[in-house]
This record gives C-alpha cells, sequence and structure tokens, in this order.
C-alpha cells in the first residue's frame, strides 16, 4: 500500500491513489475505493521524474500514473520496462546498436561514394541523352552558327577520338575561357577560350579533356552523384536545397581529372599533335592567375579545371623533341573556328 | 508536493516560485553523450531521437507551481515529419534550381529572375508557417497535469502575415521592424491554446522603438568615425608621415569596440523585445514575466562562447540545456489557476512535428 497520484487526462486534478499489487495483478485504486488499474498491455513507461515513475496508458493521451520509484521497482514485472534511448535502440540494446551504427555507416558511406562509379555504366544512353538535351537546349541562342568553323572543331574531335563523330560539340558565344563536358555527350566550348588560344594546339589538348569526361563516363557520374547521393546526404544534415550545384559547375574528382588529362595526352599522340600547345595555355592562364588574383582573371576555367604543377609537367613532357608533328588544324581551318561566332558560313 | 490546493481546485501562483528548473548538468551529460556517439554512428539520423531525450529532460527537470512538464513528442515523429517535408520541398527546389541555371546559361535572365523571385518568395511565406506550426507543435507535445496545449489552426493564414509584415517592417529604413517583431509575436500566440483556455497576446512597440534606434545609431556613428579615421591616415600619408603601431592598435581596438558596442545594443533591443512580449502574454488569468536583462543575456552568450572554446565544442552539447535553464530560470509567471476547469485540449495533435521548421533550421522562438 503506497500513495501514489493519478491524471486522468481530462481534466486537470491531480487524484491520489494507492498503488498495490494483489494476486500478481496490479491494483490502483482511488479515494473512494474503486479500482481504476488499466490492462497491463496498455500500461507504457513515460520517464523517471526524480523519486517517481511516470506511466501513461497507449489508449488514453494524458492519463498519467505517478508511483514511487521504490514501489516501482517492488512490483517489477507488473510493470512496463523503462524507455532510454529510443525503442529501436532499446531493442538492441545501447553498445550493440553503436557497433551496428558505425559497421552500417561506414558501409553507407563507402556505398554512397562509390555508387556513382558503378551505376554509370548503367545508365541508358537514350536517357542520358534526353537529359543532356534538355539541360543545355539550344543555350538560349547563344549557339555559334559558322558553318566552316564547325566543321573545323567536329574535324578535331574525329581526329582526337574514334567517338568523335558522335559527339555534340558546340562554341557558345559567351565570353568566358572555359569548356565543359554535359550529359548526352554534349561538349560546349566558350567563345572566348578560343579567342584566349594561342593556335588549334592549345584547344586541342582542352578538347581532348572534356571528350575523356564523357568517354570514361565522369559526366555521367557526376550526373548520378548531383541527383542521388547528395539528395540524401543534404537531407540528414537538414538543409533542404542547400546542394543544387550546376552539372557545368561539377569538380570532377582530383583522379578523374588526371585520368582525362592523360586520356587527352594519349588522344593528342595518336592525332600527331604536339602537347606542347596544351602546356603552353596551362603556363598562360596560371600565370595571369598569378599576377591578377582568381577573382581578377575571370577565368572560370580555373574554378573548374584547377592547374596544378603536376598537369603542367604531364603535358609538358610528353612532347617528343624533333619530333615532326602536325597543327591541329590548318591555319584556315583555325580562323574560320575563330569566327564561328561572327560568321554565319556560307 | 503542495499540491493540497488542488484537490479544492484552485492554486495561488507565487511569483519567485511559479517556475524553476531542476535539472543538473550531472544528470545531464549521460544523455548528451549518449545522444552524440548515437547521433555520429548513425550519419545523424539518431538526431530526432536525440532531441526527442533532450526536451524530455529539460521538460521533466521544469516544475510549474505544484507539477513538472512532460514532453510526448518523439524522435520518431519528428523524423517521419522532417522526411515529409524533405520529399516534397527537395526535389521541387533542387529542378526549380537546375532549371534557373539552365535559363541563366541559356541568357535568358529575365524568366530566371522571375522564377527566382517566385521561388524564394515561396521559401518566405514557408518559413512563416514553419515558424507557427514549430510552436504548435512544441504546445501539442507540453502536457502539464495530463492536459496539453496546442492550435485549431494550420497557419496558412500566418505565413502571409509573415511575408506582408516582414517586408512591410524593412520599409522606411527598417525602422518598423519592431512593430512586425511584436505584432507577429501576437498573431501566433493568440491562435495558441492550453487545455481549453486560449493563449492572449497583446505586445506593442512601447519601450522597444528606443532600443532599436540604437540598434540604427551604432552603425552609423562608426561609419563617421570610419570617415574620419581614414580622413586623418590621408592627410598623415599626405603630410609624408608613416602610421606607426600605434595607430594600427587604435584601428584594432576600434573595430573590436564597433561590433562589441553593436552586440550590447542589439541584445539590449532582444531583452527589452522579450521582456515587453512574455509581460503582453496571459493564458486563463495566468500572466507572464521574462526578467532577463541585457547584462543577462550578455552573460548567456559569453558563457555559451567560452563553454565551446574552452571544451573545443564538446560544450556545444550543453547549448540547449543552458539555454532552456536559462529560459526557465528568467521567467515568472502569476495568477490563480483552476484545475478543475483546465480541461482537455480538442485540438488534433499534428503530425507534421517540426518537419517544415527543420528543413528551414528554425526554431520556435
Amino acid at each position: 500500500m503506497e500513495e501514489g497520484w493519478l491524471y486522468d487526462g481530462v481534466t486537470a486534478v491531480r487524484r491520489p491513489v494507492t498503488v498495490s499489487a494483489e494476486d500478481g495483478r496490479l491494483r490502483v485504486e482511488l479515494a473512494d475505493g474503486s479500482d481504476v488499474a488499466p490492462p497491463l498491455q496498455k500500461l507504457t513507461h513515460v520517464e523517471s521524474r526524480g523519486e517517481w515513475e511516470v506511466y501513461g496508458r497507449s489508449d488514453v493521451q494524458g492519463w498519467r500514473l505517478g508511483i514511487p520509484a521504490e514501489l516501482a521497482r517492488e512490483l517489477g514485472k507488473l510493470l512496463p520496462g523503462r524507455q532510454r534511448y529510443g525503442r529501436w535502440i532499446d531493442r538492441v540494446g545501447l553498445v550493440p546498436a553503436i557497433v551496428v551504427g558505425v559497421a552500417l555507416s561506414a558501409l553507407a558511406i563507402f556505398f554512397g561514394s562509390h555508387f556513382p562509379v558503378w551505376a554509370a555504366p548503367y545508365v541508358p544512353a537514350s536517357w542520358e541523352k534526353r537529359f543532356g538535351d534538355a539541360l543545355v537546349g539550344d543555350f538560349g541562342g547563344k549557339f555559334c552558327k559558322g558553318k566552316e568553323g564547325q566543321a573545323a572543331i567536329n574535324k578535331l574531335a574525329a581526329e582526337l577520338s574514334p567517338r568523335g563523330p558522335s559527339l555534340n560539340i558546340r562554341v557558345v558565344d559567351i565570353p568566358v575561357v572555359n569548356a565543359a563536358a554535359l550529359p548526352g555527350g554534349n561538349v560546349v566550348v566558350f567563345d572566348k577560350l578560343l579567342q584566349e588560344a594561342d593556335g588549334p594546339d592549345e584547344l586541342a589538348g582542352i578538347l581532348g579533356h572534356e571528350i575523356a569526361h564523357i568517354e570514361e563516363r565522369h559526366v555521367t557520374q557526376s550526373m548520378i552523384r548531383e541527383f542521388g547521393f547528395d539528395l540524401i546526404v543534404a537531407g540528414l544534415g537538414g538543409t533542404a536545397g542547400a546542394n543544387a550545384d550546376a552539372l557545368l559547375a561539377a569538380r570532377y574528382s582530383r583522379g578523374s581529372e588526371s585520368q582525362a588529362d592523360s586520356d587527352a595526352v594519349k588522344m593528342l599522340a595518336r592525332a600527331n599533335i604536339s602537347p606542347g600547345g596544351t602546356a603552353g595555355f596551362f603556363d598562360r592562364i596560371s600565370r595571369q592567375e598569378i599576377s591578377m588574383g582568381p577573382v581578377g582573371t575571370g577565368l572560370s576555367y580555373l574554378s573548374t579545371h584547377p592547374v596544378s604543377e603536376d598537369r603542367r609537367r604531364l603535358f609538358r613532357s610528353k612532347v617528343v623533341p624533333g619530333h615532326d608533328y602536325r597543327p591541329a588544324l590548318s591555319e584556315e581551318e583555325w580562323q574560320a573556328l575563330r569566327g564561328i561566332c561572327t560568321r554565319t558560313g556560307r | 508536493m503542495n499540491d493540497m490546493n488542488a484537490a479544492h481546485g484552485a492554486e495561488d501562483v507565487q511569483p519567485e516560485t511559479a517556475i524553476e528548473f531542476t535539472g543538473t548538468w550531472r544528470e545531464y551529460l549521460p544523455i548528451a553523450l549518449t545522444n552524440l556517439l548515437l547521433t555520429v554512428v548513425t550519419l545523424g539520423i539518431y538526431r530526432f531521437w536525440a532531441k526527442a531525450r533532450e526536451r524530455r529532460y529539460l521538460w521533466s527537470r521544469t516544475r510549474f507551481i505544484d507539477e513538472h512538464l512532460e514532453w510526448t513528442g518523439t524522435g520518431k515523429e519528428m523524423f517521419v515529419g522532417f522526411l515529409i517535408v524533405f520529399l516534397i520541398l527537395l526535389p521541387v527546389f533542387y529542378l526549380a534550381n537546375t532549371f534557373i541555371q539552365g535559363l541563366v546559361l541559356r541568357g535568358e535572365t529575365r524568366e530566371a529572375g522571375l522564377l527566382f523571385f517566385v521561388l524564394y518568395g515561396l521559401v518566405f511565406y514557408l518559413i512563416g508557417v514553419a515558424r507557427f506550426r514549430a510552436l504548435r507543435y512544441r504546445l501539442s507535445r507540453t502536457w502539464w497535469h495530463g492536459i496539453r496545449g496546442g492550435s485549431a489552426d494550420g497557419g496558412w493564414a500566418f505565413g502571409w502575415n509573415y511575408v506582408w509584415k516582414s517586408l512591410a517592417g524593412s520599409m522606411v529604413l527598417g525602422l518598423l521592424i519592431p512593430w512586425a517583431m511584436t505584432s507577429l509575436w501576437n498573431d501566433r500566440w493568440n491562435r495558441m491554446s492550453f487545455g481549453q483556455h486560449q493563449f492572449e497576446a497583446a505586445a506593442d512597440t512601447e519601450g522597444l522603438f528606443a532600443r532599436w534606434l540604437l540598434v540604427y545609431l551604432v552603425p552609423v556613428v562608426g561609419f563617421f568615425i570610419l570617415i574620419a579615421a581614414a580622413g586623418s591616415v590621408g592627410s598623415m600619408i599626405t603630410e609624408g608621415a608613416q602610421p606607426g603601431p600605434g595607430f594600427l592598435v587604435a584601428m584594432v581596438l576600434g573595430v573590436i569596440g564597433f561590433y562589441a558596442a553593436f552586440l550590447l545594443v542589439s541584445l539590449s533591443y532582444y531583452a527589452a523585445y522579450y521582456r515587453e512580449v512574455a509581460l503582453a502574454t496571459s493564458i486563463a488569468g495566468i500572466r507572464f514575466e521574462f526578467d532577463a536583462r541585457t547584462r543577462d543575456w550578455l552573460k548567456l552568450i559569453l558563457g555559451n562562447i567560452a563553454l565551446i572554446i574552452i571544451t573545443l565544442g564538446v560544450g556545444a552539447l550543453f547549448l540547449g540545456y543552458r539555454n532552456w535553464a536559462f529560459a526557465v530560470r528568467h521567467m515568472e509567471a502569476g495568477g490563480e489557476i483552476h484545475l478543475d476547469t483546465l480541461t482537455q485540449s480538442t485540438t488534433r495533435a499534428p503530425g507534421d512535428a517540426e518537419g517544415l521548421a527543420d528543413a528551414f533550421d528554425i526554431g520556435a522562438f
């Protein structure tokens, strides 16, 4: 026989009760002698509050029974177990939950970071093409239409890669120095890059690099990354909408970048074009960055393709001294390409 | 337990003792540490359960008159509420963002700007709705004497109030912001209830404007001091003198002083704001009071910063605890409660938890 208290969940009045065990049954008696003990399976442990253990009823909201902690211990099995960390943790126990948690987290991180690489080969080309075309559109009419220039860049792509002819390589009349590979075999080269480049050899290495991103399916991986894992990760952080980087601004991993570089070097060798031009381009834009600062140069190429000493050295070291390279494009083709945005062609 | 009067149905609320926080950091430490551990090993998923545990502890150690509060919100419902909002909002914003970037890329900046404007107008509106619903959720999961609070309102209308009053408040150089803040406080609290009783809030801006003007004055004065300093440096250089190290020190001290002054006047405004809104809020004859002064707020904030620095960040676990203890310690209530006439709330218990507020990372106050 011990004093407890009861709220019925209907009014705020606190009623004194006596709590006892009788024939292995819980008895909760009001002052008038009536027994208000709920069926045991409806009884839930709510919390430990100082000297009280507080119980509730799963079928009556606000119904609360306070039992002195000491009595609750005596009643033992007549009362439901305590809640501590949340039901799913309590079920397995804290330490096993932590062990399982660590293992699952490691798996999730590993799977999450490798998933785009595994999944990329299985993305249907037609699906990627549709997505890429939707993303690129007609660039708000900014595609340059010079026919001879287009023919020149197509020819260069075809020489660099056997897949070249199936790619959609377009020059865009937007004044940034950059080039990007987009889903669906789309490559955009911004006009200012052509104006900054000192000859077609410099363009060849950059174009080869972007084509390599497509052939190695880095673009597809990046597309999956943008749409897939980032969604989940951003979700756990609770900041919706913070991770919506455009694919165009996507930076590839260092591994992907150096793979694209070494592919580009192979393409240049196959086409018998000197990699020295590309090295020269890297030298020039990194000098500009040193003298004018990353903001002053306005070179968006550097923001998506950081030029490291390793990259420069790779292209420079592949130049075979005394070898008879041929120019990537004839002077006439190069001039047509540089004028692709001003001339509409015949 | 002084529940003798409760049997008679009336309870005198004595100021100084009406609301009390009885938690201790030793008791809370195991909760904080296991929360951190479980949150880390579940890649953050446990944070909803951690929040529920933290609140269950804080509420249960908060006594109002003769009885402690109880938090019944669960981690599961917060997780589900978050998932629902997340699954609806994220794809919408992700697609819209991609679309906007596509438009910009193609040079259709006018359309992109318009879409951007619409999208962020929507976010603004939803933040208002979220603030309302976060408060409603907290009241609906807060129990006292077996009775809970809530609101019959979904907050959709409040969302619009939030948009237009915030915009109107920032007109005239933001001079009407105190009006917008108090008015929105009233809009929210007048829709909230506990048991069958409605909250009443009638906060006004009396006593707030002077402090708000100070918040304005400091940057202006700082700006003039900066110009004067720049002028004197200019004249020194034209006279061929190099500014000495003493001058540099003065510059650094000046900048620090400016930030300190700005922090102080901002705090003094917020202190006055919370004192005013608490005084103007009541329910069923119970009046509230919040007596934290500027220096109390300053002590709280400096204490929080010091705690984090000294513990190399681990102390962040205790921020929720400290802030709650601060709020409860400075809260007072007075009036008379009739327990036998305080009956259960008939409002629907919302199932969305704080999903929306969580998505925008905002609190209920």
